[in-house]
C-alpha cells in the first residue's frame, strides 16, 4: 500500500512537472524557434543579461510579491481568525464578499479599478498594482488559513483560555503556531498569486515599467524568444533556494 | 445572534484592515460596474444612458450567453473534479505515506510549479500537446492545461487539513477494528473536507472565468462566457453587457454554493 | 524561534513596507520625453529610428502598447496628460475629436505634409472644421496570404478559404469586425452596410471544418505558419510583408477577385499631450521617406501615406507591385467607422458563430 502510494504522488509530481521540464529545456536550447533536436547553449542567459527591460520588470514583481505577501498574509490571518473562532451577524455575508474578487472575471476587476483609481486620483502606477494584488490575494489567505483553523476547532484554545492565558497569549502560543503550516502556506500563494498576476498589473502599471507576467505577454505577442524561458527558469531556482532555506529553519510539513 | 460588545471589538478590530482594503480596491470600483450593468451604455463622450435591465434580460434569453456560461460551468466542474481526483489522493499519501525530510522536500515540489509564469507554461504544453499527443487546439487540451495549472491548489489546501488530523483519532479507529477503508471514510475523509471544500472554492471560482489557457490551447473549442465577457472589453464598446454577463456569472456561483451548502453542512456537522 | 519575535518581525516588515509604497509614485515626465501609444512592432518602436529621431532631436521616446483599438480608448480616456503621440485607425478619430481625447495638428510643423496622398491626407475622417486631428501615416489591405510550399497555384478567389482541399488548415483571426467584412467580400456585398447578415452568419459557419485556430497576433501567425498547421490565413499587407522578408516565410500575400478590406491609420496627438512640439517633430519623422523607406525594406510595413516615399521604395517592393497597382486598389473596399450598436450586433453575431464553431 505505502508502495503504491508513494509511487502515485511520484507520477503526480511528473505531470506537474512535464511543461516545467520543457520551458527549463528549452531554455538551454539554442533554437530561437524552440526546434529540435536540442543543442546546448547559454545564449539565452547571456541575451537575458543585457535584456534591461526584462530584468527592471522581474525585479518589479519579486518585490511587489513580496509586500504583497506580508500585507496580504497579515490581514488575511486576522479575518480568518474572526471567521473560524466566532459568530456574528453578518458572518455569512462577509464571507460571500470573498467571491467577487475570484469569481469576477479579473479583466472587469482591472477596468473597474481602472477606472476608480482615476476617479480617484490614485492613478496608475506600482501602488496601485499593490494596492490591487493584495485584493486578490485576500481570499486565498482567508480560504487557507480558514480550513486550517476549522480542521483544528477550537479545543485547545478553550483549553488554554481555561488555564487563565489571555487572548493575546493563546493568540501568540497556541493560535500561531497550529495554523503556521496555514500561514506559511497562504503567504506562498499569496506571493505566486502576486507574482503570476498579468491582467491587473496589465491595467495599472504605468507606461515605461511594468511587471514580469505584462513583460512576458508583451514579449509573447511581438514574437518571443527562449529568454523568456531563461528568466523563467532562473525565477524557479530562486524560489527552490528560497523554499529550502525556510525549510531548514522552519518545519511547515506539519509534525 | 449579536455578540457581545466586547467581543464584537475583537471581531471588528480583526477583520476591518481586511474589508476596508477590499471595500477601497475591490468593493467600491465593482459598485461602478453593477452601476454600469445598468446602463445602455457607459457615460463617457457625450453618450446619454439611461436605466435597462436589457443586459440582464438578453443573458437569459440569449444561447450565446446562457450556452456558453454553461460551457464555462462544464469546464469549471470537469477541472475541478479531475484535480481532487488526482491531487486528492496525491495529498493523502503525502501526509499519511511520507516521512521526515522528503515530506518537506515534496511539499515544496508541489508548490514551486506556482512560481514558474502561467504563460510560458501554458506555451510549453502547447509544445508537448502538439508533437507526441497531438492535442493542441482541442477540448481536452484546455481541461489538461487547467489542471496542470490548478492541480497544486487541490494538493495543498486538501494536505494542510489532512495534517491537521490528529494521529490518535486514527490510532483509535483502527484499535476499535476499523479497516483501512472504514477509517477513511468515517474519519478521515470528513475531517479532511474544510481542505476539499477550499480547494474547490479556489479551483472552480477563477476557472469558469478564465480564458487565456483556452484561447492559447483551445483553439476553436476556446468559446466560453470568459472570453465572450473579455470581447465586451475589448473589441466591441458594451461594458454594460460585459458587466452584467459577469455579475449573472457571480449570481450563479452563489447559487451553486446556496445548493451544496445543506450537504456542506451534513459533512462539517458530523464533526 | 518563539512567536512573538515573529510577530514583531512581521509588524516592523509592515510598517516598512507601508512606508516604502508611499516612496514609490511614479516620477514626473522629464523634459525631452515622448510618450507614443501605439501596436507593438508597428513602427514607431523601431529601435534604429528612436536612435535617429534621438540624434536629431534630443527627445527619447518611450512606448506604451494597446492590444486592441478598445484598450487604446480606454487608455486615453483614463490617462490624460500621459501621451502624446497616439496611433488610432481612421474610423475611430472623429469619435476621439468628438469626446476631446486628442488635439488638432498645426500642419506647418509637418514638413512631409504636401507629398501626402489628398484622399487620405484630407479625408474628412481627420479633418473637421478646416483643422487636421490626425496626420495619415500608412494604410494597407485585410485578405489572407498562403504557404508557397503547400500552396502549389496562387489562388484568385477568397472561396479558397472555403476549399474543402485546405479543410482543418485554414487560419483565421478572431475578430468580429474582419470576419463579417471578409463574410461580406465573400458573398458579394456592401462590407459597411451589408444586406443580408444571415448569409454572411452561415457562410461564417461554413468554415467549421476550415479552420485549424485563430490567431491573435503577427507573431501567432508566423508561428503557425512556421509550424505547418495554416495553408492560408487572413492577414495584412503590411505583416505578410513583414512574415516574408523578416520571418523568410515562404508566404504570399493575395488581393482575390472579390476584393480585399482597405484601411488607413493616421497619428494624433492626444488632448493635454505634455509634449505636443516634440509630438509634431516625432510625426514628421514618421511619415518622412528617410524613416520609412528604411522600415518597408528593413523590416517588412503597410503602404506609406506619403506618396513620395512610397515612390522611393524599391520596385519589387509588395507595397508598390500589389498595393501601388490601380486595378487592386479599385477591387478594395474600404473600412468606414461603426456605432457603437452596429459594433455591438457583430460582436454578438460573431459570438453566435464561434459558438457553432466550437460544437
Amino acid at each position: 500500500m505505502r508502495r503504491l502510494s508513494q509511487a502515485y504522488l511520484g507520477v503526480v509530481l511528473a505531470f506537474l512537472y512535464l511543461p516545467i521540464l520543457v520551458m527549463v529545456a528549452m531554455a538551454f536550447n539554442r533554437s530561437a524557434l524552440y526546434e529540435l533536436p536540442f543543442t546546448f547553449d547559454l545564449v539565452w542567459f547571456r541575451a537575458l543579461a543585457g535584456n534591461q527591460r526584462l530584468l527592471a520588470a522581474s525585479w518589479n514583481s519579486v518585490w511587489i510579491a513580496a509586500l504583497n505577501a506580508v500585507i496580504a498574509t497579515f490581514l488575511g490571518t486576522l479575518a480568518a481568525i474572526a471567521f473560524a473562532r466566532y459568530t456574528f451577524r453578518g458572518k455569512q455575508l462577509m464571507q460571500l464578499l470573498l467571491f467577487p474578487p475570484i469569481t469576477i472575471p479579473w479583466l472587469i476587476i482591472g477596468t473597474s479599478m481602472l477606472i476608480f483609481f482615476f476617479w480617484t486620483g490614485i492613478g496608475r502606477g506600482l501602488h496601485a498594482i499593490l494596492l490591487g494584488h493584495v485584493a486578490l490575494s485576500l481570499p486565498y489567505v482567508i480560504v487557507v488559513i480558514g480550513a486550517r483553523l476549522q480542521s483544528f476547532g477550537p479545543t485547545l484554545e478553550e483549553a488554554a483560555a481555561t488555564l487563565g492565558a489571555t487572548p493575546v497569549q493563546t493568540f501568540l502560543r497556541v493560535t500561531l503556531p497550529m495554523i503556521a503550516p496555514g500561514v506559511v502556506t497562504a503567504a506562498l500563494f499569496a506571493f505566486a498569486v502576486s507574482f503570476d498576476q498579468f491582467v491587473i498589473s496589465y491595467f495599472l502599471a504605468p507606461p515605461g515599467t511594468s511587471t514580469l507576467p505584462v513583460e512576458i505577454y508583451t514579449a509573447i505577442r511581438k514574437g518571443f524568444t527562449p529568454e523568456i524561458n531563461a528568466v523563467s527558469s532562473i525565477i524557479i531556482v530562486i524560489s527552490m533556494g528560497l523554499m529550502l532555506m525556510v525549510a531548514r529553519n522552519y518545519r511547515f510539513g506539519g509534525e | 445572534m449579536a455578540a457581545p460588545p466586547r467581543q464584537r471589538l475583537e471581531i471588528i478590530a480583526l477583520t476591518a484592515p481586511a474589508y476596508l482594503w477590499l471595500t477601497a480596491t475591490v468593493f467600491l470600483p465593482l459598485m461602478a460596474m453593477v452601476y454600469f450593468s445598468f446602463l445602455t451604455a457607459v457615460p463617457v463622450g457625450g453618450r446619454t444612458a439611461s436605466f435597462t435591465l436589457a443586459h440582464y434580460v438578453s443573458f437569459f434569453t440569449k444561447p450565446v450567453y446562457w450556452f456558453n456560461a454553461w460551457r464555462s460551468i462544464e469546464l469549471g466542474i470537469y477541472v475541478t473534479a479531475i484535480a481532487l481526483l488526482v491531487g486528492y489522493p496525491a495529498a493523502l499519501a503525502l501526509s499519511r505515506h511520507v516521512r521526515g525530510r522528503w515530506r518537506e522536500a515534496v511539499f515544496l515540489l508541489v508548490i514551486l510549479p506556482f512560481w514558474s509564469n502561467a504563460l510560458v507554461r501554458t506555451f510549453s504544453w502547447t509544445m508537448v500537446l502538439r508533437e507526441p499527443l497531438n492535442l493542441l487546439f482541442t477540448y481536452p487540451a484546455i481541461v489538461i492545461g487547467l489542471v496542470h495549472a490548478y492541480l497544486p491548489y487541490a494538493i495543498l489546501t486538501s494536505y494542510i487539513s489532512l495534517q491537521a488530523i490528529d494521529e490518535s483519532l486514527i490510532e483509535a479507529s483502527r484499535s476499535l477494528g476499523a479497516t483501512t477503508l472504514q477509517t477513511f471514510l468515517r474519519i478521515i475523509l470528513p475531517l479532511s473536507m474544510p481542505g476539499v471544500l477550499a480547494a474547490v472554492f479556489l479551483i472552480f471560482v477563477p476557472v469558469i472565468g478564465s480564458f487565456m489557457e483556452p484561447r492559447i490551447l483551445g483553439g476553436k473549442d476556446a468559446i466560453m462566457l470568459g472570453p465572450i465577457i473579455e470581447g465586451q472589453f475589448t473589441a466591441a464598446f458594451n461594458w454594460p453587457l460585459g458587466a452584467a454577463l459577469s455579475f449573472m456569472m457571480l449570481a450563479i456561483v452563489l447559487l451553486l454554493l446556496a445548493l451544496a451548502a445543506p450537504l456542506l453542512k451534513r459533512q462539517l456537522g458530523s464533526l | 524561534m518563539p512567536f512573538s519575535t515573529v510577530s514583531r518581525r512581521l509588524f516592523m516588515s509592515l510598517a516598512a513596507s507601508v512606508t516604502a509604497l508611499a516612496a514609490f509614485r511614479p516620477a514626473a515626465a522629464a523634459e525631452g520625453e515622448l510618450k507614443v501609444l501605439n501596436w507593438q512592432g508597428y513602427g514607431t518602436d523601431e529601435k534604429w529610428a528612436l536612435d535617429i529621431f534621438e540624434k536629431k532631436t534630443g527627445i527619447k521616446v518611450v512606448h506604451d502598447y494597446f492590444n486592441s483599438e478598445q484598450e487604446m480608448l480606454t487608455k486615453l480616456r483614463t490617462s490624460p496628460g500621459t501621451y502624446d503621440v497616439v496611433l488610432m485607425n481612421n474610423i475611430y478619430v472623429m469619435d476621439a475629436v468628438n469626446e476631446g481625447l486628442v488635439q488638432p495638428i498645426d500642419t506647418g510643423k509637418i514638413t512631409n505634409f504636401d507629398n501626402l496622398t489628398p484622399a487620405l491626407r484630407d479625408s474628412e475622417r481627420f479633418v473637421k472644421d478646416g483643422k487636421h486631428w490626425a496626420i495619415a501615416w500608412v494604410w494597407g489591405l485585410t485578405s489572407f496570404a498562403y504557404n508557397t510550399k503547400k500552396v502549389a497555384e496562387r489562388p484568385d478567389t477568397i472561396e479558397v478559404l472555403w476549399d474543402k482541399a485546405h479543410a482543418g488548415k485554414v487560419g483565421w483571426r478572431d475578430d468580429a469586425l474582419e470576419s463579417i467584412q471578409l463574410a461580406a467580400l465573400a458573398t458579394g456585398q456592401d462590407m459597411n452596410k451589408p444586406a443580408d447578415l444571415d448569409k454572411i452568419k452561415s457562410k461564417l459557419e461554413a468554415l467549421k471544418p476550415q479552420i485549424k485556430t485563430f490567431w491573435s497576433s503577427e507573431d501567432e501567425w508566423n508561428k503557425y505558419m512556421a509550424a505547418g498547421d495554416y495553408d492560408l490565413a487572413v492577414y495584412w499587407s503590411g505583416s505578410a510583408a513583414r512574415s516574408k522578408k523578416a520571418m523568410k516565410l515562404p508566404v504570399e500575400f493575395v488581393v482575390p477577385k472579390e476584393g480585399a478590406i482597405g484601411w488607413f491609420d493616421g497619428l494624433t496627438i492626444a488632448a493635454n499631450a505634455p509634449n505636443p512640439e516634440g509630438a509634431a517633430k516625432f510625426i514628421d519623422f514618421m511619415v518622412s521617406p528617410e524613416f520609412y523607406v528604411r522600415w518597408d525594406t528593413d523590416v517588412g510595413a503597410p503602404a506609406s501615406a506619403n506618396a513620395k516615399a512610397n515612390g522611393e521604395l524599391p520596385a519589387d517592393a509588395m507595397n508598390r507591385t500589389i498595393l501601388g497597382d490601380p486595378e487592386v486598389v479599385k477591387r478594395v473596399q474600404w473600412m468606414a467607422p461603426l456605432s457603437d450598436e452596429q459594433r455591438q450586433k457583430n460582436q454578438e453575431l460573431w459570438d453566435e458563430v464561434k459558438t457553432k464553431l466550437a460544437q
